[in-house]
């Protein structure tokens, strides 16, 4: 029935991943909290894409939502398709095979997303097993993945329980176990935010070239933005449940074209250049259901005028961006 | 010429056979801030705690005021907090979750400047404005606040005995970055205006170089290099330093370059954060 829907994907659907028009509400009638509005994101095969916000900006809702795991009671409209399976649509059979094969996440804490009392060797040969590798073969494959992520004497480490690693290693691990399956998507949610800065570099790094030999699509999901603009082809900013600007990686900093990034920018100090001071953007992050009419920003914004009350900005392209904002011309870096 | 408020002199601390801090020295000028950098591991944070007479030193000593700190009684620990505060990283843990923020900062006036209660309660409201807090905020309890405005309400208990010391220990680590701005701004203003001084323990070294005059950067208990924050962040000196500053994600990153110093600078990991557990068991 729904595997059907796999099969007759249309074939101009290269994207691993597609989010378009995606809302988000838990409850219903008056009482219903809307959570996501509009939201369009896309990952290419092979490509890297950063979704960047603060806290409450739904950065994370949006991710999981590529895996079919929406918060409980919540109703979604608009459309995700993960390598042309409809999520939305999808049964339980479909989502399981999904996540099986197709889509990997990996999350901030890598002790909460692994069973304490199991054995990494364990861990990492569960999800081949299900797959229906036979038990030696999917040994030999543990193995052969901690080797790739640089994990010293893998023998000894399928041994192991997980507190007898560090934080960056164990992170490691689970990165091994996110790409066993070979996943054409892969999902991580603030993967080094746990992590020393020396470390976070490393699992970058590691990260990056596994996705390039694989060709791993990946949504990188990060509060950080230096790290979503030096790792990522192109970036989605999210404030309050909403795509404000979609940019390349390379241009977000040179030329920001939405008030709410080109203030994070400037809010963020940096170690390069000259030293400048920081401006504090005032008031704090809305989330959907808080936010104003119009513009979620416009509360906060230096350049909000009347017109931005009126509806929501609908995208429109500026520089290299595409922004939602009626003035980007004025937003100077 | 005016004395340091702070001296720290051979400080080491050993948690059983772990050497946590590794003979550290430094001085804090009245006024000034230092910034304690460092990853997991590098014992910024057991100073902090050492500061604080949270733990005692191993050996070493530190003076406070003029004062060499070695009494533990009821009375020094006293006298040591009119010196000095301490913030975290996350205030929720030091504030009574049954106490509305009002009454937690009148706490420390309550037990170091006994007086009328409508005098505290001046203070408190002054004290709230200080820190950009409303009347709102300080009748609420700590739950019914965010991250940022808890941060605040933290600053507010610290300075209300008006201690000359403040050390804020990854104080505005969990924050948003919108919101780190107004704490940094903020920090920089009461800094400007009380003349307090700080020890700013920190990871981050973009918000050390913004808050910070000088600089200790710390590696395994040991400090590896010292100096004014611009210094050392323009031409840092030892490769750590340089590690941590190459770490630093920016355009152009070069992540393999990253990797291949820090394995250069860590050729046998028996110990600390880059190893794992997995050789020493």
């Amino acid at each position: 029935m729904l595997m059907d829907k796999e099969t007759t994907a249309r074939p101009d659907e290269r994207d691993v991943l597609g989010i378009s028009r995606l809302g988000l509400a838990v409850g219903s009638g008056e009482r219903a909290t809307p959570l996501l509005a509009g939201v369009t994101v896309r990952v290419g095969r092979g490509e890297t894409v950063g979704l960047v916000g603060e806290s409450g900006s739904g950065k994370s809702l949006t991710a999981r939502t590529a895996l079919g795991m929406l918060p409980p009671g919540a109703r979604a409209t608009g459309r995700v398709t993960v390598s042309g399976v409809d999520v939305l649509a999808a049964g339980r059979r479909t989502l399981r095979d999904l996540r099986r094969t197709r889509v990997s996440m990996i999350f901030q804490d890598p002790r909460a997303s692994i069973n304490p009392v199991r054995r990494i060797g364990d861990y990492l040969t569960e999800g081949l097993r299900a797959r229906g590798v036979p038990a030696r073969a999917a040994a030999g494959q543990a193995l052969d993945l901690l080797d790739r992520v640089g994990i010293r004497d893998p023998r000894a480490a399928v041994r192991r329980y997980p507190h007898q690693f560090s934080g960056g290693m164990l992170q490691r691990v689970v990165i091994a176990g996110a790409l066993s399956t070979e996943p054409e998507l892969l999902l991580a949610d603030e993967p080094t935010t746990a992590l020393d800065v020396t470390t976070q570099a490393e699992v970058v790094g590691l990260l990056r070239n596994l996705q390039r030999d694989h060709g791993t699509g990946m949504l990188f999901v990060t509060h950080d933005l230096d790290l979503a603009a030096a790792v990522c082809d192109r970036v989605y900013v999210m404030y309050a449940g909403r795509i404000v600007e979609e940019a390349p990686g390379a241009s977000l900093f040179a030329a920001p074209a939405h008030p709410y990034t080109k203030a994070l920018l400037e809010a963020s100090p940096s170690v390069h250049g000259d030293k400048a001071a920081i401006k504090a953007i005032a008031g704090r992050p809305r989330s959907l259901a808080e936010s104003p009419s119009g513009c979620s920003f416009r509360d906060r914004c230096p350049l909000a005028g009347d017109d931005c009350a009126e509806r929501v900005p609908a995208h429109r392209p500026h520089g290299a961006s595409a922004t939602a904002c009626l003035r980007p011309e004025q937003v100077m870096p | 010429m005016t004395e340091p408020v702070l001296t720290v002199t051979s400080l080491v601390k050993r948690f059983g056979p772990v050497v946590a801090v590794d003979e550290v020295s430094f001085e804090l000028m009245p006024g000034a801030c230092l910034g304690i950098v460092g990853e997991s591991g590098s014992g910024k944070t057991t100073i902090a705690r050492v500061l604080a007479g949270l733990e005692r030193p191993t050996s070493g000593t530190v003076t406070l005021a003029g004062e060499v700190v070695r009494d533990h009684s009821r009375r020094a620990r006293r006298w040591r907090a009119r010196q000095l505060q301490m913030i975290f990283q996350d205030p929720y843990g030091s504030f009574d979750p049954r106490q509305s923020i009002a009454r937690s900062i009148a706490e420390p006036l309550r037990l170091h400047r006994p007086g009328a209660r409508e005098r505290h309660r001046a203070r408190v409201e002054e004290l709230l404005d200080q820190v950009g807090l409303d009347a709102r905020a300080g009748a609420a309890l700590p739950r019914e606040l965010s991250g940022g405005q808890r941060q605040r309400a933290a600053i507010a208990r610290a300075l209300a005995i008006e201690p000359r010391v403040l050390v804020l220990d990854e104080a505005v680590a969990a924050l948003d970055v919108s919101i780190q701005a107004q704490i940094l701004t903020l920090l920089d203003d009461l800094r400007r205006g009380t003349g307090i001084a700080y020890v700013f323990v920190s990871h981050d070294l973009a918000v050390v170089r913004h808050v910070t005059d000088t600089a200790i950067v710390m590696r395994h208990g040991r400090v590896v290099e010292r100096g004014e924050t611009g210094r050392i962040l323009r031409s840092p000196q030892h490769p750590y330093t340089r590690l941590l500053l190459d770490s630093i994600p920016a355009p152009g990153w070069d992540l393999d370059r990253v990797a291949r110093d820090r394995r250069a600078l860590d050729p046998h990991p028996a110990h600390g954060e880059s190893s794992c557990s997995t050789s020493t068991t």
